[in-house]
């Protein structure tokens, strides 16, 4: 392998929707913050618990501690909302959708549609910050299940967002998550009743497009007891030359014998070859598993980003509750990613599982770290940690930093890792048998994935093979 | 509130005003931040300040004492050459198995800087009142015929003092030593900060060991910076057993191709006990090998950490590193934390690591309870069974067996 030979991957989703934006004033302030809960026609306990976060963060300072460094972000020079215009007065229906934007989604492949009854998928699709239009509400209504943007939420079911929101990450949780607290301006919204199984994958699309505008989206997802639902959330951007920072926070609460599974394709501009550009993905991710025998499993693609930075956490404190995390990293040329999970163990007989896979290539750097802490209380529980590195050239990095925490003597927690390049007798053997170079890297890899793609639902498993394949093409000479 | 320090430099033996500035210099550095605590990440799970304050007050490093040879205890289960450090200070040597000429070994001022490129607060506190330590150098082309002694012992009247020394070993090209270092103390309760610097030349061969004589209520804090040339080699056997309070904090570097660094560690904590274990291996020339296992078992109250980081450079192809590190954990109270770390910038080498934490087979109890053999033998024969592992790696028989003996009288102790 020649990794000097490394080229560039064109991004393939690079095109930018030209759609006049209406954008809040420049800069962060308590102006901004009325402005974006004035525009969003919230109540004043909104706008209180966002001042509250606000003062919070005065106090906060970013933190340093991660791997891959950026250079400093300058908050006062972020809009913090932009929407699209003609988006002011929300349309009824798929009709009154401006038909760039309608453009835009089927370019990305969203089947929003007359495929939207063949796809079976209800689409809460996110063009920058306000959603644009929700489908197959009608089944969801009839089973009482409420699939809307936060926004709405916040007006029709005030009390469930009251009793739930920040009770996962607080408001002063860190500096990130404060921040979104702050300025969030739309996302998801999730409650699925009691004993009810959502008949379908919940899916948003989410696309960053006003250049300089941090997208704060905020999901907050509720499954109440014995019931069960899968969320798919994908990503891709346009091209742009300046760092944009994207501080998402993704709540989740999963209450007595409730499944969440919680599904990631993420795959925004990573940035050019050289490193210019790309997006800060500063996520917040966090499932609480409430209730006894609850479920919470995350699957995470990543591809996208200038740098990825994020852990999607489980905190078992229901008794006999399960956590998962499954991960692919994928980083390419200057691409940085820091990703890894939180297991916390507090409640008895808690088990949790975690897979991890990283994927370095050309000049990227690619961390796990990750923390299973298994408190005093948390008798007879299980981990089972496995992370594997897959580097290609020697300009590339790969890091494991696990922290295991065990407190206790009845519980087990073992964890596993290996770093290693691509075999060369496997290589030869494809090579054989007549596939090229690239497609026997992109098989091993896909091999090397499986046990992770396999935990993916139909309609991203698919995508999300395409996607391991295109982010490696060119990595070998 | 009683002062948490009484230190006074004057009984440093101060050599030179320079020295004197010097020592200032570092112990006001020292004190702006005081001990480290869990804030610092390569303290994150010894939170040493608190420990420290809860146990300690008024540290002076003001000792006066009357050493009387015949306190030591000399092991008499095999012939050895032996070096004799009284409360960190070098007293006396006895080389009589070797050739004359072939070895070096003097007291080492502290003027003689040892260097830890790490930046730990310790390393300040002891550049302000380090007492010295013993230089040990062996000449080139010569192997020791018997292993060395360090009999490191502690006089009866250490109650809250702190003891800083510094110590190095050098070995030249093609030579090779054997070291054990065996604690003896008066069951007082005081610090030890102890800095290292190990070199060892091309081909030279590096085996050396910790161990504990009896249980001890002193606080144990060494740090070992070492370089290896091409084709050396450094085993590192850690049994200190025993510890209240212990942190062996390792940094060595492979600088050159065809070296390798194997550290083993068999810990056995009782009550209260608190044992900590933090490496860094660098792999800087490829082809170079390290093995690291870690075995911790956990009785009541104890406290075990392993904090173990492979960094491999881009030029350090053809790597081959493994850590594992397994944790027997017998009580609810104790605890056992683990961040073994890969940083890894080469893509030809084989890295993994490994770590396990859980409670005593089940099944293999039952299994030999079965055979008729009591809980209590059942349990000490699995442990036996779980640390026996770090001993089939010991090459020379009397030693296995001397370690053995006292390993065993550890797990007795249960």
């Amino acid at each position: 392998m020649k990794s000097e030979e490394l080229k560039n991957q064109e991004y393939k989703y690079g095109f930018t929707t030209e759609i006049e934006n209406f954008k809040a004033p420049k800069g962060l302030s308590e102006e901004t913050i009325k402005f974006i809960s004035k525009i969003k026609k919230e109540p004043k306990w909104m706008l209180d618990w966002r001042l509250k976060a606000f003062n919070r963060l005065k106090a906060l300072k970013e933190p340093n501690w991660q791997k891959p460094k950026y250079p400093n972000i300058n908050y006062q020079d972020l809009y913090y909302y932009s929407a699209p215009k003609s988006m002011k007065d929300k349309p009824k229906s798929l009709d009154e959708v401006d038909p760039k934007l309608i453009e835009t989604y089927n370019k990305l492949g969203i089947p929003l549609n007359e495929q939207k009854k063949l796809s079976g998928v209800a689409v809460d699709a996110v063009f920058d910050s306000v959603s644009v239009a929700t489908t197959f509400k009608g089944e969801l209504d009839k089973k009482g299940i409420i699939f809307c943007p936060i926004s709405e939420a916040i007006q029709k079911y005030p009390e469930l967002v009251k009793k739930y929101l920040g009770s996962v990450i607080p408001i002063s949780d860190h500096y990130f998550a404060t921040l979104n607290s702050a300025v969030f301006t739309d996302g998801s919204f999730v409650y699925i009743p009691p004993n009810t199984r959502c008949p379908m994958e919940l899916s948003t699309y989410f696309r960053i497009n006003a250049s300089e505008t941090g997208q704060f989206e905020r999901t907050l997802i509720i499954a109440d007891k014995g019931s069960y639902v899968s969320y798919l959330e994908g990503c891709t951007a346009p091209m742009r030359d300046e760092n944009q920072l994207h501080a998402a926070n993704v709540e989740l609460v999963a209450l007595d014998d409730a499944e969440i599974k919680y599904s990631t394709v993420q795959n925004w501009y990573p940035g050019d070859k050289d490193g210019v550009g790309g997006i800060y993905n500063f996520v917040t991710k966090r499932g609480a598993c409430r209730g006894k025998n609850s479920k919470i499993s995350w699957t995470q693609v990543e591809t996208g980003s200038a740098i990825t930075w994020k852990y999607p956490s489980c905190i078992l404190q229901g008794d006999n509750s399960v956590g998962e995390f499954y991960s692919i990293a994928i980083t390419n040329n200057h691409q940085k990613a820091d990703t890894g999970t939180k297991m916390i163990h507090l409640g008895k007989n808690t088990k949790s599982k975690i897979i991890s896979k990283g994927i370095s290539a050309g000049k990227a750097d690619n961390t796990y770290r990750g923390l299973v802490d298994i408190g005093t209380k948390a008798l007879n529980s299980r981990n089972y940690t496995q992370c594997d590195s897959l580097l290609m050239g020697n300009k590339c990095g790969a890091h494991t930093i696990p922290y295991i925490k065990n407190k206790n003597s009845s519980s087990t927690v073992e964890h596993e890792a290996t770093t290693s390049k691509i075999n060369e007798d496997q290589l030869f053997y494809c090579n054989q048998r007549g596939l090229n170079q690239e497609e026997a890297v992109s098989l091993i890899v896909n091999g090397f994935c499986k046990e992770v793609l396999q935990q993916l639902p139909m309609e991203f498993a698919v995508e999300a093979q395409k996607l391991v394949s295109i982010s490696l093409e060119g990595s070998v000479g | 509130m009683e002062k948490l320090f009484n230190i006074d430099l004057k009984k440093t033996s101060l050599l030179s005003k320079d020295d004197e500035i010097n020592r200032e210099k570092n112990l006001k550095l020292f004190l702006e931040s005081g001990f480290s605590n869990k804030k610092d990440e390569n303290w994150k799970f010894t939170d040493l300040n608190s420990i420290i304050k809860k146990n300690f007050k008024n540290i002076s490093n003001d000792y006066n004492f009357n050493f009387e040879k015949n306190k030591i205890q000399l092991i008499d289960d095999f012939e050895h050459n032996s070096i004799i450090l009284v409360n960190g200070s070098y007293k006396s040597n006895d080389t009589r198995f070797e050739e004359k000429g072939k070895i070096k070994i003097q007291s080492l001022k502290s003027v003689e800087e040892v260097k830890d490129n790490s930046n730990n607060n310790l390393y300040f506190l002891n550049k302000a009142l380090s007492l010295g330590g013993f230089y040990l150098e062996i000449q080139e082309n010569y192997k020791c015929k018997k292993p060395f002694i360090i009999y490191n012992y502690f006089t009866s009247n250490l109650d809250n003092k702190i003891i800083n020394n510094s110590n190095k070993i050098k070995l030249n090209q093609n030579s090779e030593l054997t070291l054990l270092e065996y604690n003896i103390d008066e069951k007082n309760k005081f610090i030890k900060n102890t800095f290292e610097n190990i070199e060892i030349k091309d081909n030279s061969v590096l085996k050396s060991f910790f161990i504990q004589k009896t249980k001890s209520k002193g606080y144990f804090y060494k740090s070992v910076a070492g370089t290896q040339g091409y084709n050396s080699s450094y085993q590192n056997f850690i049994l200190s057993s025993g510890l209240t309070f212990n942190k062996i904090d390792q940094n060595i570097s492979l600088t050159k191709e065809n070296s390798n660094c194997f550290i083993l560690s068999g810990l056995c904590l009782g009550k209260n006990e608190h044992q900590e274990i933090k490496t860094q291996i660098n792999h800087l020339a490829p082809n170079c090998k390290s093995y690291q296992k870690i075995k911790n078992v956990l009785e009541s109250d104890s406290n075990g950490v392993y904090q173990g980081k492979i960094f491999v450079k881009d030029i350090a192809q053809k790597t081959d590193a493994y850590q594992l590190s397994k944790a027997l954990i017998l009580d609810d109270k104790s605890e056992f934390n683990a961040k073994p770390e890969l940083e890894i910038y080469a893509d030809d080498v084989k890295c993994s690591h490994g770590s396990t934490s859980g409670s005593i087979d089940a099944d293999a109890i039952h299994y030999l309870m079965t055979r008729g053999i009591k809980l209590t033998e059942a349990k000490k024969l699995l442990i036996t069974g779980f640390l026996n592992e770090v001993f089939v790696n010991i090459p020379e028989q009397k030693i296995k067996t001397f370690l053995e003996k006292t390993i065993k009288e550890q797990i007795n102790g249960v």
